[in-house]
């Protein structure tokens, strides 16, 4: 992706103004106060925001707004920011201008709305960076320090692999290290393990307390925090138990109820033992056909009802074919032309009429028109005829077919009452979304229907909630229902069994609602409060160790698994970049653990970097930096900023210089920023692209490009 | 997932090719098989991680 132009409409000393740019190396050179630092602001001010509005907002006008335009792999990609409102346009499109992706909504710098969430992940999946500080870490390059240090340089690096603009991840993990190094001795990490700290000396306090009291490690609980959590735990067992409970009983009332409905609507004894049995029902399959959408206790007749239902809805369905039929008939009937007839016969009238008065051919002509008049009432007498016994005939078709539909309605209200009478739904959609869940829960429903129906105790005796197919009479017939009553006898058994569990339960949270009072009681008074704020702490203190611990872990894990899998890519990336800017002279470069950069000379000795001179230092550290771009990016990478990082270097280092940002701008774009008008003969003897500012104004001459990309913007 | 291991932001986090994502990623797979005291340790690592990052960031010139 390269960075094909800013547009300036408002922004800093420029209004109106646009620069542009070509693949490889870029100029942008002006004496001091020209404006060179506003151009390169301008695209991390465009993509992120900024919080100087002030330095970039036109003296005397009220509007501030810029536009970067990027373009690569068939692709470009507008940004533009009013930087006064902080509204934001991100289009991307393709080749033929269609856009691909696009945001358009506010987003300031530090703004933390969806809105914003949304604009940083578009910016992080197009252009690879979302994070203004990380953008300016990794795509600025400005004055470096007089003399690095390979330390120094391993600290850049760490820091722009931890994904931040700042962090140095081995400093976290030395602050993490520092804290665990504090609280206890037992380190595995090999720090000073003699010194006790502060968890050693609170166990140790504890043991001087009571002796008989060791000391594990991180395993032990305070009291009062175990009988907190046991309290809390139990409540909460407790509340459901009391649900569950209440709802047991609201259901054996219900069966009750139903059954003395079913006493009085259908009283019949059964012969056998009394008291008189009651049934159960079971509780899984009730709740998975109420979860499945049946409506409460499904009829045993159910599957009958719904094939009536289909039934009916088949034959209605049948009937539409002729309806429709008739009325195409009904449509094709000939109707005859009166309008046309009456008016054809007036006309030939007028016509007898004129010859009439004007004496030519008189007779002649009104035998003619009577002639025609005369076929034409015929031809009308006959169509007229036929289109009434049409008509007949279609409505007698019609009658029968209102009959038969008049038929099907009457058996549908019928089954609507069934339906009703069985706290069924009535209406056709319902049934026949029925019929669906029928369909999928069979086996649930034959579970449900199998098993024995309900029945209750009443007065001693034993009555079935539905007569079922085993209710025939007979011996069998009331084994089976003292079997029922006695189920549900158990049942009543379970719950009364349940409700003895319950006091348990509550019995044993009043104690520890005790042991808790004592506690705090003690702790309020002597040697055991001081024992309890021991134990408290040691607590506390054994929690922290192990959070520390674990993040430990995981930060280390993480550095390492990223070493593995990306450290042999960065090294080959950057060795390929830094051979290339030292035109061969140095191949490979190494990264240690640490990230400290040694580099192979003579193709048999690394030597670390702390053995080189500056400017091979900052080779490198320019290779390093393009090739982590490069990798972090994965090919999303943004042209490099180069804001006068050479103003302190002499002619020859310069020179130098400028060859290695000349051979790192060759797989990319690179746009240096600089005062030192020297450089212009060079622009112009290497073929740069050179934006040369003068006091504000933009010259856009420009050098060949050798981008294949070239003008496609002008084009669009 | 809920709570921090849920977030959004934590979700954009473990896609960046940094030891930032790859610790995020890292905390992502073992949370899977982890139960719920291992679960809340390891959110509680994350958050301090993370917090640390930020709070250095922060600090920084």
């Amino acid at each position: 992706m390269i960075l094909r132009s800013i547009e300036m409409e408002s922004f800093g000393r420029f209004h109106g103004q646009t620069i542009e740019f070509r693949r490889g190396m870029n100029l942008v050179i002006g004496p001091n106060e020209a404006g060179k630092s506003t151009i390169a602001e301008a695209v991390p001010a465009v993509l992120f925001g900024t919080d100087r509005l002030e330095r970039y907002k036109p003296w005397g006008r009220n509007a501030c707004s810029a536009s970067l335009f990027f373009e690569g792999g068939g692709r470009t990609i507008q940004v533009k920011r009013n930087l006064i409102t902080d509204e934001v346009e991100l289009v991307e499109r393709d080749d033929l201008y269609q856009p691909l992706s696009q945001f358009s909504g506010k987003a300031p710098l530090r703004g933390r709305s969806s809105s914003c969430r949304e604009y940083r992940e578009l910016l992080e999946s197009l252009l690879g960076v979302a994070d203004e500080k990380l953008f300016r870490a990794t795509y600025f390059f400005s004055h470096q320090p007089q003399e690095w240090t390979g330390e120094e340089l391993a600290q850049k690096l760490r820091t722009l692999v931890s994904g931040t603009a700042e962090v140095d991840y081995a400093d976290i993990l030395e602050s993490l290290l520092d804290e665990h190094f504090n609280l206890t001795r037992s380190n595995p990490w090999g720090r000073d393990k003699q010194r006790d700290r502060e968890y050693e000396e609170v166990c140790r306090e504890l043991e001087n307390h009571d002796p008989a009291d060791t000391v594990p490690v991180f395993v032990e609980i305070d009291d009062s925090t175990e009988i907190s959590g046991q309290i809390e735990a139990l409540s909460a067992e407790l509340v459901n138990d009391r649900l569950e409970y209440e709802k047991g009983l609201r259901y054996i009332e219900h069966v009750r109820s139903r059954q003395t409905t079913n006493v009085e609507m259908n009283p019949r004894t059964v012969q056998g033992e009394s008291p008189a049995a009651g049934s159960a029902v079971d509780d899984d399959i009730c709740k998975q056909l109420t979860v499945a959408g049946f409506p409460e206790e499904p009829p045993r007749n159910l599957v009958e009802l719904l094939a009536e239902a289909a039934e009916i809805r088949q034959e209605m369905s049948t009937l539409q074919q002729p309806y429709a039929a008739l009325g195409t008939r009904e449509k094709k009937i000939p109707r005859v032309p009166w309008v046309v007839l009456l008016s054809i016969c007036a006309l030939l009238v007028v016509v007898a009429g004129a010859a009439w008065w004007q004496q030519l051919y008189p007779l002649q002509v009104s035998a003619s028109v009577g002639i025609i008049v005369l076929l034409l009432s015929g031809w009308c007498g006959w169509r007229f005829t036929m289109s009434r016994k049409a008509q007949a005939a279609c409505k007698a078709e019609r009658g029968r077919l209102d009959q038969k539909k008049s038929a099907i309605q009457q058996r549908q209200s019928v089954l609507s009452e069934r339906c009703e009478a069985q706290g069924l739904p009535s209406s056709p959609i319902d049934l026949v979304r029925l019929q669906k869940l029928v369909s999928a829960n069979r086996e649930l429903l034959e579970n449900y229907w199998s098993r024995p129906a309900p029945v209750r105790l009443v007065d001693d005796v034993a009555v079935r909630d539905e007569p079922g197919p085993l209710e025939q009479g007979g011996e069998a017939d009331s084994d089976e229902e003292v079997a029922h009553a006695d189920e549900l006898l158990d049942l009543e058994a379970r719950l009364a069994e349940f409700e003895d569990e319950m006091s348990r339960k509550e019995g044993r949270l009043q104690e520890l609602n005790r042991q808790l009072e004592n506690l705090a009681s003690s702790q309020r008074s002597g040697t055991a409060g001081d024992d309890t704020a021991l134990r408290k702490r040691k607590y506390e203190l054994e929690s922290r160790i192990t959070l520390l611990r674990k993040a430990i872990n995981l930060l280390a894990g993480s550095v390492d698994e990223f070493s593995r899998s990306h450290l042999v890519r960065l090294n080959r990336e950057a060795g390929k970049l830094f051979a290339k800017i030292t035109a061969g002279r140095y191949a490979e470069v190494r990264l240690d653990e640490n990230m400290i950069p040694s580099v192979l000379v003579d193709r048999r000795r690394w030597i670390s970097v702390d053995n080189f001179s500056k400017g091979t230092i900052d080779a490198l550290y320019l290779a390093l930096r393009t090739a982590l771009i490069k990798i972090r990016n994965d090919g999303r990478s943004l042209p490099l900023m180069l804001d006068d990082p050479f103003v302190h270097l002499d002619q020859k280092r310069l020179a130098t210089a400028l060859n290695m940002v000349d051979m790192a701008s060759a797989d990319g774009q690179l746009v240096l920023f600089s005062h030192n008008l020297e450089l212009g003969k060079r622009a112009a003897r290497e073929r740069w692209h050179v934006v040369p500012l003068d006091g504000g104004t933009v010259d856009t001459s420009t050098g060949e490009e050798g981008g294949e990309n070239a003008g496609q913007l002008h084009l669009l | 997932m809920t709570g921090l291991l849920g977030n959004d932001q934590i979700k954009a986090l473990a896609n960046e090719e940094s030891v930032r994502g790859v610790l995020v990623r890292t905390v992502l797979e073992q949370a899977e098989d982890a139960d719920s005291d291992e679960l809340k340790l390891l959110e509680n690592a994350l958050q301090l991680l993370l917090s640390r990052f930020q709070a250095m960031e922060e600090e920084a010139p």
